[in-house]
């Protein structure tokens, strides 16, 4: 039976009036429907702009873009993609609940005398109770630390009924306990709700944990595969600015050669200078289930 | 004159009827605009569209000199408005530019429309005469700096016409206004038509401006415009309650202040303030007092 795709793009460049540098350049890959895929990248490498244009949030110039068969602002118009954001713009003085927020997710198009149905309020407390905010539903958002506000957003994202939740560096501003179990909350939210899954982050921890494929995007795709396919000499490559900018073009190589060795005989890499970055940003990969081993990457540009 | 000399607020209403019916259309229209304001950071954008109206001043006076319309009639009105609004809309246009911030948009068209305003107000008195008019610049006081004192049944109508419009527009669409006014960019991926909600937002503001302008002033117009949704917020985190409190406020403050100013023979402009003003303060210590006695309780758990 042929993978129907949820999100599509074909050979797509991006970039922004009034610049001359492309942010996304000559870009292809699919998610197929219920799959989980994780883009992993650099500050700055392209990520959110992939977001924005596969919600229509931004007008693609170059190439083919299908979110459910259709263009992404189509898709947006009618709710298909469930959007958590990256870092909120929200005003938080504003007097307004948690389940309030929630609703007005699903609700927003309700207008005049119309009222918010019975079954739109049950299916958003029951979001809440999924994403593990029904228990301070009533309380104020100002009032939320930033976990407790991730999971509200989520369970606004949930509650339009989205084929295709999106989530823009979830793990931003959470500890690494907290990390392992927000993984845990959109993999329940997954096996519950059966839904595609689109997360960018340039955590590579948030990646692995929960991803089917990742994609590793750097202005061009890297690696489009299985996270086996996180090599450290990938990730090497995919940070190489932001290991230059902290320590110098060449140690990259040291570290990065360092912990391929290490990869290839089973053990942890060095760690005398650990506090640089790479060996520790590699060092993860090679602890990453499956990564290290010689796995072809299944697609890329 | 003494307590018992005082008259009954009956007597006060007799008295003055139309001040007390302007002043609570105001109340109502500018206090549920208020909590919109301070939320979303408005205020100087109301200080733009009501210095913005000197141009709309100007294009009336100079039309007048030339006989085109009649000076303090609707049409006048009716310029002014619709100049506050077309400056209104052109803030967000050159807002939207991604060269000129919101703060810098709306101090180019405040100071351009007070040149224009002078300048137009200026030529027309010098016009006038030589088209058999007579030349005046009563609209600048008329318009510009309105005491409710002496509002008339036209003033009234104005003003519970130019309520139920606002009112009934952000109650209609209270749902994406609410969505917009919490979390604009992820309203925008939601597919809230976030540039249509904003203009009508502006637009809405602009006719509470030169209403307020108009029959009050331009000083309790911006009064109005934020001492009630700030003083609200401060005891309030819920909507509903904070929307009644903020009504609740600006009511008080703007039917006690003229009371006040008929009793104590007092400019009533300054009194609404003032009364506003303390009522503030006043909430502002009850914020303080419970969340101090909620840091005590938290520290003795």
């Amino acid at each position: 039976m042929p993978t129907t795709f949820a999100v599509e793009f074909e050979n797509v460049t991006y970039r922004y009036p009034g610049t001359e540098a492309s942010v996304l350049e000559g870009v292809s890959l699919r998610v197929a429907e219920g799959e989980r895929l994780g883009v992993l990248g650099p500050n700055g490498g392209g990520k959110s702009t992939l977001l924005k244009l596969a919600m229509g949030l931004l007008e693609v110039q170059s190439g083919v873009i299908r979110v459910e068969g259709e263009s992404p602002s189509a898709a947006r118009r009618r709710g298909v993609v469930g959007y958590v954001p990256q870092k909120p713009d929200a005003e938080m003085s504003a007097p307004i609940s948690v389940r309030e927020m929630v609703v007005l997710g699903a609700s927003w198009r309700v207008k005049g005398l119309a009222r918010v149905s019975g079954e739109v309020r049950a299916y958003c407390d029951r979001m809440l109770e999924l994403t593990g905010a029904g228990s301070y539903a009533d309380r104020a958002v100002g009032k939320l630390s930033g976990g407790q506000f991730q999971r509200a957003m989520i369970a606004r994202a949930l509650a339009c009924r989205p084929r295709i939740l999106v989530l823009d560096e979830p793990t931003v501003g959470i500890d690494a306990a907290g990390q392992s179990v927000f993984a845990e909350l959109l993999a329940r939210v997954h096996s519950e709700l059966g839904l595609t899954m689109l997360v960018v982050s340039h955590d590579l921890r948030a990646i692995a944990a929960g991803s089917d494929r990742v994609a590793c995007l750097a202005r061009r795709l890297h690696l489009h595969g299985s996270p086996s396919g996180l090599t450290p000499a990938v990730l090497a490559e995919l940070f190489s600015h932001d290991i230059a900018g902290i320590i110098g073009t060449g140690a990259v190589h040291v570290h990065a050669h360092a912990a391929s060795e290490c990869a290839a005989h089973g053990h942890a890499p060095p760690g005398g200078d650990s506090g640089s970055g790479v060996s520790e940003l590699v060092g993860l990969a090679v602890s990453a289930p499956g990564a290290g081993t010689k796995d072809k990457p299944e697609g890329g540009t | 004159m003494t307590l018992a000399e005082a008259p009954t607020l009956w007597e006060l209403v007799q008295l003055a009827p139309e001040p007390l019916l302007a002043g609570a259309a105001l109340a109502l229209m500018c206090s549920v605009l208020s909590v919109l304001v301070v939320v979303k950071r408005l205020g100087f954008i109301g200080q733009g569209i009501s210095h913005s109206a000197f141009g709309g001043v100007g294009v009336s006076a100079m039309l007048a000199a030339l006989g085109v319309i009649s000076t303090g009639g609707a049409a006048e009105f009716g310029i002014v408005l619709g100049f506050c609004v077309l400056t209104a809309l052109g803030m967000i246009a050159a807002e939207g530019q991604r060269k000129t911030s919101v703060d810098a948009a709306i101090g180019l068209f405040l100071v351009a429309s007070m040149a224009v305003g002078g300048l137009l107000s200026h030529a027309a008195q010098r016009v006038a005469p030589q088209f058999g008019q007579p030349a005046d610049s009563r609209s600048w006081e008329s318009i510009l700096f309105g005491s409710i004192i002496v509002t008339d049944r036209r003033d009234v109508v104005i003003g519970w016409v130019a309520c139920i419009v606002v009112v009934g527009m952000l109650w209609w669409w209270r749902r994406a206004v609410t969505f917009w006014a919490f979390d604009e960019h992820t309203a925008r991926a939601f597919g809230v038509p976030t540039g249509a909600v904003k203009s009508l937002v502006m637009i809405l503001l602009a006719v509470a401006v030169v209403t307020a302008m108009k029959l009050a002033g331009v000083v309790l117009a911006t009064a109005l415009l934020v001492l009630p949704g700030a003083t609200a917020l401060r005891l309030s985190d819920k909507l509903g309650r904070t929307l009644a409190l903020a009504v609740g406020v600006g009511t008080t403050g703007v039917l006690g202040g003229l009371c006040a100013s008929l009793l104590f023979d007092l400019q009533p402009g300054p009194c609404m303030v003032l009364v506003m003003t303390g009522m503030f303060v006043g909430a502002a210590v009850i914020g303080w007092l419970r969340g101090r006695r909620g840091a005590n309780s938290t520290m003795a758990a």
